[in-house]
């Protein structure tokens, strides 16, 4: 036992320059490195086309329409690092924008109630999901598509045509700046952001990525492998709780099918972050900037004179460009790695 | 020896014979269980459980059985299809803004605008195959392309009419039966013979139970993979043609509500989600029972949300009756009895 350890450990120590580097390198182009270029590229564009980009204010607006998608693409990457889908993204928001816009709570307390509400629904349904897929071994993807379904009528049941108002404490505090320039909604995926750093760093996050990459090695390692997929799912419901109650904020309304936009964009602010679909790798940051990116591009496309007819267009092709890109990535740091 | 050998051809006939049940019973389970509820609809409103009533579900079914034979090859095959509304759809505006009533002449476009479908399916496949991007994101990508392209092609409102063709195929009547009923007859003896009597079906059974294999066993896998696609493009873009020729006219959203029933037939038809197994009849009935199913619902004047919910509870109660452990548990308990 010693001598094992004894062996791995002066393996790394003697491990040659060149190759420490490639893997730092491989690491930075996991965390998001490329990711964060991109954005700020295209920021630059945006600042070229408008001017205004860099104001305060329109900084605040972009940020308020990110953080919904932000939050969801946070809550799926949990699930593709565990290697697994999670479609009920969509219907978890819907539930939660419909209740808040339903029955309004006003003020600050009601603002908690709302919240809490919101991941008491991402929780409960993010545990349904955790029970089929970890103890009843169901498909992750057949399993949640199940869920999205009947979360979907959910939705339709408490609230069939749009309509409905979200208490304007909310509506006006969460899309609000602090100190006039710090952006309210901001905070949240701050805050999500940085819970996830030092999760990452516990027994969970280690488990996360160990049985994305190896499920059968992950459980012979000793890991409980049904309870972290099942917490894998309640964190991500809860994230997307959150988001669900963040997109009301932003809405001021509600809309029993406003979740379904957000499905896909998740997926493509995930595969642009350059986590693997396949599981095992991946950061939430990443997938966080990756859904600025998406926001910032249909600004752009939205600046540059393309009708928002053909905002579909756009974002599909990007979603499979992402993808592609995120494998090749995944190729070339393997590549660094063993430099 | 040769005892061991008659206990192992012995424990592989009664494997076999497992299999054989497992298909055949979820068919004819699901057959009854249509019968059954057409005939006890008939206590719920007197408007149900007539001859009508399966002449409706017949007409109404038969856009969803064409759409669930191709979800189904692509299920087979181990993957899924969600660009079945966008196709829908496209195959919709395409009859009735290429030909529409005002150009009944120009019907070779018909075939034309199935092939425009085709051609979508197969840059999905492309995508899926040689790009290796998962099945369903790539199909949603399409979706999303398609469904949008065509939002800023009409500007927002399709316009033209039916087809001469497409209403003829909706609303005549072949030897006193409605066309659609024996339209759908046809369709499912073809799709039947295909998917399961021809040997281009036993290779999409092989990959999806096991593409390496299948290559290795000479089956050509890159074409076997592109082939559902196509096809399922092709059949979502006719069952939009089918349905302009039933409504008279295509809308942005007429394919909305076939994607998830299309996947819920072709699930509790006894299919699995992962490839491999399943049989078209199954799919066949799992598509009217879901119709049936829809009738009944409206007939009792159910909102759409609760609908909804039946419907994905349908498909949960499916998926987990349908595990593969489940079935083995039975097995192994049979055995020891």
């Amino acid at each position: 036992m010693t001598d094992l350890t004894q062996t791995a450990t002066s393996s790394e120590v003697q491990a040659p320059q060149g190759r420490l580097a490639g893997q730092t390198f491989a690491r930075l182009l996991q965390g998001g490195l490329i990711i964060v270029i991109l954005y700020f590229a295209l920021y630059a564009l945006y600042f070229y086309q408008q001017p205004r980009a860099l104001s305060a204010g329109s900084i605040a607006a972009l940020m308020n329409n990110t953080v919904p998608l932000a939050l969801a693409a946070a809550g799926q990457t949990f699930v593709i690092i565990s290697r697994g889908f999670d479609l009920s993204v969509a219907g978890v928001i819907s539930v939660c924008n419909v209740v808040m816009a339903v029955y309004p709570l006003d003020g600050p307390g009601g603002a908690v109630m709302s919240i809490l509400m919101c991941v008491a629904i991402g929780g409960s349904v993010g545990a349904v999901n955790g029970f089929l897929v970890a103890y009843l071994r169901l498909q992750s993807i057949a399993a949640t598509l199940a869920t999205m379904i009947i979360c979907q009528g959910v939705a339709l049941v408490i609230l069939n045509a749009p309509g409905g108002r979200v208490a304007d404490w909310l509506s006006y505090e969460l899309t609000d700046r602090l100190f006039k320039t710090i952006p309210i909604s901001g905070l949240f995926v701050l805050a999500v952001v940085l819970a996830w750093l030092y999760l990452r760093r516990t027994s969970f996050g280690i488990s996360l990525y160990a049985i994305g990459a190896d499920e059968h090695a992950a459980s012979l390692s000793g890991i409980n492998v049904r309870k972290v997929r099942f917490f894998t799912f309640v964190s991500a419901g809860v994230l997307y709780g959150l988001a669900g109650f963040m997109l009301s904020a932003q809405t001021a309304t509600g809309n029993p099918t406003s979740g379904t936009p957000l499905l896909l964009l998740s997926f493509a602010a995930v595969a642009l972050g350059g986590t693997s679909l396949a599981g095992g790798k991946g950061s939430l940051f990443a997938s966080v900037m990756g859904a600025a990116t998406l926001m910032l591009l249909q600004k752009v496309l939205f600046s540059s004179g393309v009708s928002s007819f053909y905002t579909g267009v756009f974002q599909g092709c990007v979603l499979v460009i992402a993808v592609v890109f995120s494998g090749l990535i995944e190729k070339l740091g393997e590549r660094a790695a063993k430099l | 020896m040769s005892n061991d050998t008659a206990t192992l051809s012995q424990t592989g006939d009664t494997r076999k014979a497992a299999r054989i049940k497992r298909e055949t019973v979820s068919t004819i389970a699901i057959a009854i269980i249509c019968v059954v509820l057409l005939y006890l609809s008939r206590f719920i409103s007197p408007a149900l459980g007539s001859w009508s009533q399966v002449e409706t579900v017949l007409i109404l079914g038969s856009f969803l059985v064409v759409v669930a034979f191709g979800q189904g090859l692509v299920i087979l095959t181990g993957g899924l299809d969600l660009s079945i509304p966008a196709l829908i759809t496209l195959g919709g505006v395409l009859s009735t803004t290429a030909v529409g009533a005002g150009n009944p002449d120009a019907w070779y476009l018909l075939p034309a605008a199935l092939l425009a479908c085709g051609f979508v399916g197969f840059l999905s496949a492309v995508g899926v195959v040689w790009l290796r991007v998962p099945p369903f994101i790539m199909t949603m990508a399409t979706s999303i392309i398609v469904a949008s392209a065509a939002l800023g092609i009409t500007k927002g409102t399709p316009r033209g009419y039916a087809p001469d063709a497409a209403v003829a195929l909706m609303k005549s009547h072949i030897l006193g039966l409605p066309s659609p009923i024996v339209f759908v007859i046809g369709f499912v003896i073809l799709g039947w013979l295909l998917q399961e009597r021809s040997p281009l079906g036993r290779y999409l059974y092989a990959i999806g139970t096991n593409a390496e294999a299948s290559r290795i066993a000479g089956v050509p896998v890159t074409a076997m993979q592109i082939f559902p696609y196509v096809v399922s493009a092709m059949c979502a873009g006719f069952a939009g043609f089918m349905l302009v020729g039933y409504s008279s006219g295509a809308t942005l959203r007429m394919g909305d509500d076939y994607l998830l029933p299309s996947i819920a037939a072709v699930v509790i038809g006894g299919s699995s989600i992962l490839g491999g197994q399943g049989s078209f009849l199954g799919t066949v009935g799992g598509a009217f029972l879901l119709t049936i199913l829809g009738t009944i619902i409206s007939a009792i004047g159910l909102e759409f949300g609760l609908r909804t919910i039946i419907e994905g509870t349908i498909i949960l109660i499916a998926l987990l009756l349908l595990r593969e452990e489940l079935f083995n548990r039975i097995r192994s308990i049979r055995r020891k009895a």
